[in-house]
């Protein structure tokens, strides 16, 4: 398969000066020189242990001892247990609860960042990415002194204007809008980010056009702009999709999965099997997840691909 | 909002139209930067308070009342030092190998033609689609079966030459012209003197960006360091940080409790200040960067 870089298409000249028909061996040689490095840390740290884990998937191995060759035992164990489909409820839930919003919200700051009129734009790009390179742990820490029950800020703001406390940590039905508040404000500045490199590359032209025609600003918005940056917006979705299902630090730190596993996510609950050293099961969950992750990315692909 | 045009200023060439919820979208972004910061902000003001205080008024803040006893109390209860520089020793060495490997690499995916190259660059994009957990139980007996539980080696190799550093290098470099490295070939130059003497300073803000990327991924990591470094004399920063918690969770009683939270948020604040520092230092680089390498639209 020849690639769609052609690096001599536009001037032969150096070549013919080199008085050779094909490039000489030093040059041949050199890209798998450069890629050597790689190549050792990928194949021993990423794909050994890739096939490893899909072999242990058939086995019933659990650490120590001999591993049987179970089949596809484990597969079918895990698809016939609430436990893993509740878990990958748990994650929809949060992907529902995070994605969506987190699209709307950074399009319309990424939108009112583009533009030269906002004032103190810096200081706005520079503050939304700020919670994006913080240490997750410390801050999902802050999240457990924020939103304590009893001694929390959170709900001692609530109390000022009147409010009951509210159990953000400790009951089933708040975990998940509060863990998905951890992401969010994470998150959100990056794919300001992401949407804001889709913006630059808009020629500003056509913003004139359609404000000739008398489209509003809203107007605007969704039939010139979203149109021209669906790309990057499918990329911020791909994306996000992938860290919500992956997601473990979070209720690792914050909530240990629970109350009444209502956070235990699709990572935590792989992770648990893990934990009670039940790895042929672990490795077949493993394996679940990114075959799951990989047809719903595939999905948003084809429903872009189909727009076009 | 009626907008009133200065007489003196001539009006801009290209002007859209008239920023018309000018103060709206102005007071939105504004709340929002509040609430992006106030955690943050919270959080390092409170250490500062008596460790009752955070607990009795969270939502108060006397300046008089300041001290350092959450920080004196942490730094005695927990090695926070030595979490300091073991999260240091992996930054420098495994920062170093990723900025040098995964340019190089993406130099020879970018410019260069050789078989087995969509190959091996369809497995760069795999690996970006791979949840992290998935490799950690074999990457864990690995481990085991070097001998390498709880070393610095453990901590640095795996991920060092990471894909998605290699996926963003490979678009900085693809838009380095091919004249200029002909030109360099014609003068001389060997392919990898092309790479350090000509490719090396053009995407130099793109490298900065990585850089900035790359310190933060290691600073912050934790699902590997808390596999593979759990003994207290390897734990990173992170790791010990996140042992804090089981300890608040263990104590929720009382004043115990407004002790246990002082200290924890004393050593967030001192997890958080010296990325904060580094990232405002060089936030142009890192935005930047990532302008330069995303998808376009």
């Amino acid at each position: 398969m020849t690639a769609t870089i052609a690096p001599e298409t536009v001037r032969p000249a150096p070549r013919s000066r080199r008085g050779a028909s094909r490039f000489p061996l030093r040059r041949r040689l050199a890209p798998y020189v450069f890629v050597l490095p790689f190549v050792a840390v990928f194949g021993a740290f990423s794909v050994y242990p890739m096939l490893f884990t899909l072999r242990l998937s058939f086995t019933n191995w659990r650490g120590a001892g001999s591993a049987e060759w179970v089949g596809l035992d484990n597969y079918t164990y895990l698809l016939g247990n609430p436990g893993f489909w509740s878990s990958m409820a748990n994650s929809g839930v949060l992907w529902l609860l995070i994605v969506p919003v987190q699209i709307a919200v950074a399009l319309v700051v990424a939108v009112l960042l583009d533009n030269a009129k906002t004032r103190l734009r810096g200081f706005y790009r520079t503050a939304f990415i700020v919670p994006f390179v913080t240490p997750l742990v410390a801050i999902a820490q802050i999240w457990v002194v924020l939103f304590d029950q009893n001694y929390g800020a959170i709900n001692g703001a609530l109390n000022l204007v009147g409010l009951p406390d509210i159990g953000w940590l400790t009951t089933s039905e708040w975990a998940k809008p509060t863990l998905a508040l951890l992401f969010l404000w994470k998150t959100t500045g990056f794919i300001v980010i992401i949407l804001l490199s889709g913006l630059q590359a808009i020629d500003g032209s056509v913003y004139e056009a359609a404000a000739l025609d008398g489209a509003s600003r809203t107007r605007q918005l969704w039939s010139v702009t979203v149109p021209l940056i669906r790309r990057t917006m499918m990329f911020a979705v791909i994306l996000q999709t992938l860290a919500v299902f992956q997601m473990f630090a979070e209720p690792y730190v914050v909530t240990q999965g629970g109350p009444y596993s209502s956070t235990t996510t699709a990572g935590y609950y792989l992770y648990n099997h893990i934990t009670r050293g039940d790895l042929g099961t672990g490795a077949a969950n493993s394996f679940l997840l990114v075959i799951f992750v990989m047809v719903l990315s595939l999905a948003f692909v084809r429903l872009l691909r189909a727009k076009d | 909002m009626t907008t009133t045009s200065n007489p003196v200023r001539t009006p801009t060439p290209n002007r859209v139209r008239r920023p018309l919820p000018a103060v709206g979208s102005q007071l939105f972004l504004l709340l929002l930067t509040l609430g992006f910061l106030a955690p943050v902000a919270w959080a390092i003001l409170s250490a500062f308070k008596p460790a009752i205080d955070i607990i009795r008024y969270p939502l108060a803040f006397d300046p008089t009342t300041f001290n350092l006893d959450n920080f004196t109390e942490m730094f005695s209860d927990i090695p926070i030092g030595l979490g300091f520089l073991n999260t240091g020793i992996v930054l420098v060495v495994k920062g170093a190998i990723t900025l040098f490997f995964a340019p190089l690499a993406a130099y020879a995916f970018a410019k260069y033609d050789f078989p087995g190259k969509n190959l091996l660059f369809g497995a760069v994009l795999v690996t970006l689609m791979l949840p992290t957990i998935v490799l950690i139980i074999p990457l864990l007996l690995e481990m085991k079966e070097l001998g390498w539980v709880n070393t610095y080696q453990a901590l640095i190799l795996p991920g060092s030459v990471d894909a998605f550093a290699i996926f963003w290098m490979r678009q900085v470099i693809a838009a380095v012209p091919d004249e200029l490295l002909d030109a360099a070939r014609v003068d001389g130059c060997g392919e990898f003197g092309i790479f350090w003497r000509i490719v090396v300073p053009v995407i130099r803000p793109g490298l900065a960006g990585l850089a900035v990327l790359t310190v933060m991924n290691i600073y912050n990591d934790f699902v590997w360091p808390v596999v593979i470094a759990s003994s207290e004399r390897m734990a990173t920063l992170q790791v010990m940080l996140s042992t804090l918690a089981a300890t608040i969770s263990g104590n929720k009683i009382g004043a115990d409790y407004a002790t246990v939270t002082g200290e924890l948020l004393a050593a967030a604040s001192v997890a958080l200040i010296p990325l904060l520092v580094i990232f405002i230092a060089f936030q142009r680089h890192f935005i930047n960067g990532i302008l330069a390498g995303s998808v376009k639209g």
